[in-house]
């Protein structure tokens, strides 16, 4: 350790550090003017400290504006903000972007002349404000007209933040109604609501009908996991779903063959996955496939097969010329609180009531291990458990 | 000894420090090293490999190579012979469909790559097998959005499948040709997450290559096969992953790739299954392109 070579120092300067310092003091950045460091973010772990509500998170915003007129460090302080919304769960509300908006000092950084407008004027303050409505962007929030006229005031016409904005309302309205099987934003709290919802969502069928074979109220379990929260509350719920079309193919299945219940399936629904099972049998061997003749007094108004020997040209074939996967009808879908046999039995006895050859079918469970492991064994054919059931006799 | 090392690791810094003075604006790296090909990771050093060093000499390859171009020239000449791009002339005019991939087996997997984000240090998965019965493909995986801390990545999370460029003999770039079609045709089976089609199309200038089309691709999730059907009139320009102001129809007489990305920012595993891809003309769908090609955000 050696010391500096500075130049001749001022006699009311501070002393050279030297070079034995406690291990303390080295770490405080300012050990040597006794000042300590403090960034945005203590601001807002302090009033986390109370809740994390936007109640807390609007008046550190009101504490930081009334401190000080000109609003200096307001950059550093808005990234802070940005990073803690998440955690205070404000990222999706409209009034708090706004109001975040509002801490930038007004018409500063508006561009007086073509000069000015020419060399990115105030790059720093122009960047937050595009990191803000990048924010609003990735969390899904429409801005409004309020936020215009904030940016407008804060930045001028044709800044950077003003064009985000621009193109945030052009594409946004755009691709906001694009999906064809939307789902709510809101979903029902209620597993039982959730699974209707899913079951419905994946049907397929408009006519399928959901059943709720077993629901048992809200029963207390004692938790054997001393790191778990409150109360172990389970709900065991047992919801269904069959379309006519699936009963009347499930009463055409040959009894011999077995039927399989395979699962659980994932199906996300926005940020929740929940899993599904399905009853279904093994495709029949070509030589098996019985054909039934089409009845020609179900349609009256015109004839459901003709026998006519015509061909289509190419030019007027719109189908691709692809063997179809052949695979088993489903039979029903389901979604019980938890995969194992017993409340998935539970499922298949409901089924009986309504579809009379499962009582003389042979029930198969193909259940993969849990939903935790469905990453390794994703393939749904995979048979972790096989339990050959005997035939069950009609019990009623 | 120590002082030697000492020298030397002096030399080294110095060299580092000559370097980074020397290319200030491109972080040390030569300028026509800047715009390389391949993403540079933060923090590792580009990779300075001279040209006479990545030359591979290996007999037997050099001969299976020769086997494998000279036998894909003499299939693309004899091709010719039977009509426009080795179909007969009568399909390539009156053809309304066309399957352009067919998931029937483990050579289809050859045409594909699954990525994740495991390239810019993310934890997300993405494997890519054959389906049920190797009927169809099964892309799988675990996403994670957990933002790997290099200083310069904010977001993360994303796995995807993307086709390989067509090569012909001599490993010249071929382009798929769907002039004679409008639509494009998947059979998938999703899980209830929302995908993202991306087109590359073949481009001139350099500014453009990491051009692609997009378009969202919604699953529905359950047993069943979804049938989807995507005019190219909705799918919209997009350059390294943000959104164009200045927007045009996709070009389909040159088209690189495809493939498919997931990044809804919902951690947990994932499912695609696919069983073809085509493209066929809807004679219905009249729309030239979706969105307005004039220029919105004029300059000041």
């Amino acid at each position: 350790s050696r010391r500096f070579h500075t130049s001749a120092r001022r006699p009311d300067a501070k002393p050279a550090p030297s070079s034995e310092r406690t291990d303390q003091e080295r770490e405080s950045p300012h050990a040597g003017t006794g000042k300590t460091l403090a960034t945005y973010e203590d601001l807002f772990e302090q009033a986390a400290r109370d809740s994390r509500t936007k109640a807390t998170f609007t008046r550190v915003l009101e504490v930081f504006c009334k401190k000080d007129v000109r609003r200096r460090g307001h950059v550093e302080f808005i990234y802070a903000a940005l990073k803690k919304m998440p955690e205070f769960g404000v990222e999706g509300d409209l009034s708090v972007y706004n109001r975040l908006l509002d801490v930038f000092p007004k018409e500063v950084f508006v561009p007086r002349n073509y000069i000015q407008r020419m060399f990115n004027h105030y790059p720093r303050q122009q960047e937050c404000g595009v990191q803000v409505l990048e924010h609003m962007e990735n969390y899904g929030v429409m801005p409004n007209v309020e936020t215009k006229v904030l940016l407008v005031q804060i930045f001028g016409e044709k800044s950077h933040p003003v064009r985000k904005y621009q193109r945030l309302m052009y594409w946004f309205p755009r691709f906001k109604h694009v999906n064809p099987y939307p789902v709510p934003r809101e979903l029902p709290r209620d597993p039982v609501d959730l699974a209707r919802l899913s079951l419905q969502r994946i049907a397929g069928d408009l006519d399928a009908r959901v059943t709720v074979y077993e629901v048992q109220p809200l029963a207390r379990m004692p938790s054997t996991d001393l790191s778990e929260s409150g109360e172990g509350l389970s709900q065991l719920y047992v919801v269904g779903s069959q379309s006519p079309s699936q009963q009347t193919l499930l009463s055409k299945h040959n009894p011999e063959r077995p039927v399989f219940v395979e699962g659980p399936f994932p199906l996300w629904l926005r940020k929740t996955c929940v899993y599904y099972y399905t009853v279904r049998a093994d495709p029949l061997p070509p030589g098996e496939k019985v054909d039934e003749p089409v009845d020609p007094e179900r349609n009256f108004f015109y004839p459901l097969e003709l026998d006519l020997d015509l061909d289509r040209d190419l030019g007027d074939d719109d189908d691709f010329d692809v063997d179809e996967v052949e695979e088993g009808p489903v039979f029903a879908l389901c979604m019980a609180s938890s995969g194992d046999q017993a409340t998935l039995g539970k499922w298949i006895s409901g089924l009986q009531e309504t579809n009379p050859i499962l009582g003389r079918t042979p029930t198969v469970f193909r259940l993969n291990p849990g939903p935790r492991e469905i990453q390794a064994s994703s393939e749904p054919e995979r048979k972790e458990d096989e339990d050959l059931l005997q035939s069950r006799k009609m019990t009623q | 000894m120590a002082l030697v090392t000492n020298r030397l690791m002096c030399i080294k810094n110095s060299r580092a420090y000559l370097k980074a003075s020397l290319y200030p604006l491109s972080n040390g790296v030569p300028p026509e090293q800047a715009h390389t090909r391949r993403y540079r990771r933060p923090g590792v050093p580009p990779e300075n490999i001279p040209p006479w060093k990545r030359i591979n000499l290996n007999f037997a390859k050099g001969v299976e190579g020769v086997k494998k171009h000279f036998g894909l020239l003499k299939k693309e000449m004899l091709d010719r012979f039977e009509g426009p791009e080795g179909r007969p002339l009568k399909e390539h005019i009156l053809e309304q469909t066309r399957v352009i991939w067919e998931f029937r087996g483990p050579e289809s997997l050859a045409h594909w790559v699954a990525s994740s984000d495991r390239e810019i240090g993310g934890k997300s998965e993405a494997y890519m097998k054959m389906g049920r019965n190797n009927l169809t493909v099964l892309l799988y995986g675990n996403l994670c959005t957990e933002v790997p801390r290099d200083g310069e990545t904010r977001y993360s999370g994303y796995c995807s499948l993307r086709s390989k460029q067509l090569l012909g003999a001599f490993d010249r770039k071929k382009h798929h040709d769907w002039s004679s079609f409008n639509s494009l045709y998947l059979r998938i089976r999703g899980d209830g997450r929302p995908w993202m089609i991306n087109i590359a199309a073949e481009t001139y200038f350099s500014h453009q290559k990491d051009d692609m089309y997009n378009y969202f691709l919604f699953t529905r999730g359950g047993p069943y096969w979804q049938d989807v059907k995507i005019p190219f009139s909705k799918f919209f320009l997009s350059s390294r992953g943000r959104i164009q102001d200045s927007q045009h129809p996709l070009w389909l007489d040159k088209i690189n790739t495809i493939g498919f990305t997931l990044g809804d920012k919902a951690d947990g595993p994932f499912q695609l299954e696919i069983d073809f891809i085509g493209v066929c003309n809807d004679r219905a769908h009249t729309e030239e392109f979706a969105y307005e090609k004039y220029k919105r955000n004029p300059e000041v």
